[in-house]
This record gives C-alpha cells, structure tokens and sequence, in this order.
C-alpha cells in the first residue's frame, strides 16, 4: 500500500483494486479514510476518483450459476462436433493424397495382399474368440440382452452397475453375481459404469481380451465381426489381458487411467495403447452422449440435473415438477452407476424422495426438498 | 453425497491456462466458469443480440479446447479470452452483413451505457447530481473512448493489452483513455462550479 503515496491523478486510483473495493462496496482493508484525511490535495483527488467510479458502473449480467453450468455443458457439446468435423476432414484429406500414390503402390499391393489373406486365414482358426465361445464356456445360467434397435439401451446389474448397450450388441449376465467375481460376456459396444466392491472384481470378456475393474466407468467396443477391440476409460482404474482360450495368449497386462484407451488387433493379437484419445479420429468420431455430459453439480436445479441424466442414458424420468422446481443440489455424480446417480439424487433431495426403475422409464416420487 | 467446498478460485487463471493445454478437462471447465459471465457481459456491449453473443462466447471456449495445442502458455488469460470474443463479434458481422465490404474490428462500436451506482442512498443530494452529470457526459464520449475505459478499469487490463485488442500502438491507446478522462474533467470543472454555485443559491 506504499505505492498510494505515489498517486497524481485520478487514473492511478481508478485502476486500484483496494480503492475501488472501498468505494464500490464499503470494503475499506487498507484504511483509505484515513489515509485520505492526511491531505487536502490528497482529498479533493479521492474525492473526483469516487465520483468518477460510482458514475461508472456496469449493467451487471444476470447469469446465474446453472446458465454458466448449461452454457458449459453446450460448449462441450460444440467442441465434440468440431473435433468430429475436424478428423473427418483430415481423414478425407489423406484419402485424397493417397489416391496420387495409388497407380504407383497397386502393382505392389496384390502381391502384400497374397501373403496377407493366407496369413490372416490360418491365424483365424485358433486365434479369434467368439461370443458364442465365450458363452457355452460359462456354465452358470446367464441371462442375454440383445439390442435391436436403434438407440442405445440401458441395463441394469443384480450389484447396481449399469451398462448402456449400443445398437446391434448382446449382453450376457447373470441375474444375481454370485461368488467372488463379478463376470459378463459382451459382443458389440457397451458403455460400463460399475458400482464399487474391491472384494468382487468385474471382469467384462469380449472377444479375445478380458478387462478387469474394481469400480469405474469404461467403453468396449468388441463387434465379432470387426478387426480390433477398442477399450475406453473414463474414470477409475482398468487392467486388459487377453483371454486364455485365445490360443496365442500371453500374459501381458495392460493397465489404462482415465481418458486412455486400448486397440486389441485380433489378427496380430497386439495390444496398442492409446494415451492421447484425442489425437486417435476414431476414438474421437465414436464418443457417446454420457461421456460427454459432466456430471459435476454446482447448486444448479434438480431438473436440469435430471434433464442430465435423462440426455445421458437416454431414459425418461418423470418426477413432480412443481414440488422440486425450487430445489438445487450441489453434487458429483460422475463416477456413479445410474441407480447410484439417481439413489444420490432422491437422498439430496429428501423428504420421502425415491424411485422406481423399468426399462427406460424411471418415476421419481417425493415431496419437496428441505 | 459429499458437498465439496470448490477451492477453484485459489487456483490462478495461468496455471489453470497451461493444465488446459495438457489436455485437463477440469481446468478448463473452472476457466469457463470463472469467465464466461464477464465475457457475456463484455460482448453484449459490442452487440445487441444477446444470444448470439452467448454462442460466439462459447464458439471462444470451444476454439481454446480444440487447438489448445498451438496455443501460447504465457498469455494474459484474461486478455487473450476478451480479445478473442471481440475478433469474434467483428466476424458475427462480416457473415450477417456480406454485403457490407468494411467490416473490421475497428468497425464494431462500443454500444454500453454506463449507470450510476444505485446504491448511493447514503449519499447527499449534491453528490448524487454530480455522479448523474458525470455519467451522462461519459456516456457522450466516443466509442472507443468508452470501451478504453471499459476495459481498463472495469476487465483490469494494462495500456499494453488494451493497445493490442484495439489494434492500436501503446501511445494510441494511453491517448483514448487519457483524453476521455481529460475531457471529462475539462466539462466537469467548469458544470461542477456551476452546480456548486447552483447549490449554495438555492439555500
């Protein structure tokens, strides 16, 4: 507060943080009142700065916390699309530029292309693992959800976990997990969200690889007839092996953090980690909805925090509007299955607040807040 | 359901600035939130079209994002995000007016009225005049004097950066900004003696 003894002209004051805390909102820390009675000269400048600040003030903007928090949620959602738009034109470029190389590179393909098919064929016969495999292995009666159409289909485990299940994939579980493992067979793509138990790991086995967790949220992208398995993590903590009844297996363990992710290609049986998602343009072209949306509530209100959910898992949630129109919750919701979300949710909210899941439709009751 | 206490704002903007470029999602979101209002409220004094200004904003945030790689470390956060909203409100222009062939930065005009400070209650009746006289005649101020001002004591930027957003050199820039207040004082002296003279009349 030395350098106020310095102070000529009214800009000096002007652009003082602590002056401008004394004048605007009584806020007087470095006692500028009395600093100000030290001098007349001194005064009369004070003085011609106040007036200037209190002549001017700024419209303020009414944003309230949950438009910066909605502001922000659409912000992601642009940037999602310009890194789509973004690869999509890099991949089409390349294909323009490889297109002068082509004449050149096809006498030499069809002989690569020899070896290749005849490579690839003898590998199949022992190498590739199919859901079907997979399935007939197990010998503990599992329950099969298929998705047929076209939008993704929310399930729920017997432990609370949940799996969005793309189009055209199969989930296989048993109704209750019994035992000291937690096991599902999975062919397609599914987004896993799984509820915590260190004392039962889940394993999710798809094609050759299995994944192990403890509790996180992760995609797999296992379609049988495609070349490579992809895994995804989100948040948590991942550890990929191939399975053992893939004849070529090792033991190689893989371990993935949040926002890695693992290439398995099937004919080379490699793994291929993938630390920057961001620069992979198919990684970035295949994000879901949830792993877009955050999960992480600053008092924005309970409707536009199930507005959220709703956007996420696509279900659809009925609840009183009336009586939570005034409620706001302040919460992280984004390591949490989808019961788990929505248990946090009720128990927030209070008063006799709880809900009723079926299928895609989910019926909150409650009361008000408190 | 644990309610956490954000200790967001210990975290100065730089540091979140070089977490972002890494890739931290976080960072950025805590960025977002502390600036996007003064942001909106910035824009909306270079346009009058509040929800494109929300969307150019957030076009600001999603560019930051997505080419954080090419982007500088050591930058005035704040000052790099102002300047790119307003480059951004300069092409909004250009696209909705094809027509028009001068559309630049220089071109989009500072349309903010300052107010008075409600809250002068306290206040005597003569200090209340004055700051009503005062604010009338900084609103008659050029644009760009308005906007130097603006942004010199309202968003805390140096001479240096407003010099850069305005595209002028630094004496251009410390010239808007001193001659705004020196025509200011110039009218005030001579209207301020003669509300005092009215004043002490009419007791």
């Amino acid at each position: 507060m030395q350098k106020r003894n310095k102070y000529t002209e009214i800009e000096d004051f002007l652009s003082d943080e602590s002056f401008q805390s004394w004048i605007l909102t009584n806020v007087d820390q470095d006692g500028w009142e009395e600093w100000t009675l030290e001098s007349r000269q001194r005064a009369k400048l004070v003085e011609d700065a106040r007036l200037m600040l209190l002549a001017m003030k700024v419209p303020d903007t009414e944003l309230t916390k949950s438009d910066i928090h909605r502001a922000l949620q659409s912000t992601w959602l642009k940037i999602r699309e310009k890194e789509n738009k973004k690869t999509v034109q890099g991949l089409n470029l390349s294909v323009f530029r490889k297109r002068f190389l082509t004449a050149i590179a096809a006498t030499l393909v069809i002989g690569l292309a020899a070896s290749w098919y005849y490579n690839n064929y003898s590998k199949t016969e022992n190498n590739i693992v199919t859901y079907k495999e997979l399935i007939d292995k197990n010998s503990e009666g599992l329950v099969e959800q298929t998705n047929n159409s076209n939008k993704p289909q929310i399930i729920t485990l017997s432990d609370g976990s949940s799996v969005l299940l793309q189009p055209d994939s199969k989930l296989s579980y048993p109704k209750i997990f019994t035992g000291n493992e937690r096991k599902v067979y999975l062919s397609g793509e599914g987004f896993f969200e799984i509820s915590k138990n260190p004392k039962k790991p889940f394993f999710v086995y798809a094609n050759e690889i299995v994944t192990k967790v403890v509790g996180t949220s992760f995609r797999v992208k296992a379609y049988s007839d495609q070349p490579d398995v992809e895994i995804l993590v989100r948040t948590g903590k991942v550890k990929v092996k191939s399975n053992e009844l893939s004849s070529k297996s090792n033991d190689e363990e893989i371990v993935l953090l949040p926002n890695q992710a693992l290439r398995f290609l099937r004919n080379d049986m490699k793994f291929n980690k993938i630390t920057n998602i961001t620069q992979d343009p198919v990684l970035v072209q295949s994000v879901g909805n949830i792993e877009q949306l955050s999960f992480e509530f600053n008092d924005i209100p309970v409707s536009q925090i199930l507005e959220t959910i709703e956007q996420a898992y696509l279900v659809d949630i009925d609840y009183p509007k009336n009586k939570l129109s005034d409620c706001h919750l302040t919460t992280s919701l984004s390591d949490q299955p989808l019961t788990e979300k929505l248990k946090i949710v009720c128990k927030s909210i209070g008063g006799n607040t709880s809900f009723e899941m079926n299928g895609n439709q989910i019926i909150i009751t409650s009361e008000g807040c408190n | 359901m644990k309610t956490r206490i954000l200790q967001a704002n210990l975290v100065d903007d730089n540091t979140l600035w070089n977490d972002l470029i890494l890739g931290d999602e976080k960072s950025f979101s805590l960025l977002f939130e502390r600036h996007y209002s003064d942001l909106v409220s910035y824009g909306n004094s270079l346009s009058p079209f509040a929800e494109k200004v929300q969307d150019c904003v957030q076009d600001v945030f999603t560019d930051v994002w997505v080419y954080r790689s090419s982007l500088q470390s050591a930058v005035v956060v704040k000052a790099y995000l102002l300047s790119s909203v307003r480059k951004r409100i300069a092409r909004l222009y250009e696209r909705d007016h094809i027509f028009r062939k001068t559309a630049s930065t220089d071109d989009i005009a500072f349309l903010l009225e300052f107010s008075v400070e409600n809250d002068l209650l306290d206040d005597d009746y003569a200090t209340k005049e004055k700051v009503t006289h005062l604010n009338k005649l900084l609103n008659e101020l050029p644009a760009r004097q308005k906007e130097a001002l603006y942004l010199r004591y309202h968003q805390a930027l140096s001479v240096e950066q407003i010099a850069e957003m305005l595209d002028v050199n630094y004496q251009s820039a410390s010239n808007l900004l001193h001659r705004g207040l020196l025509t200011l004082r110039k009218e005030w002296k001579g209207a301020l003696s003669l509300i005092t003279l009215v004043f002490s009349s009419s007791l």
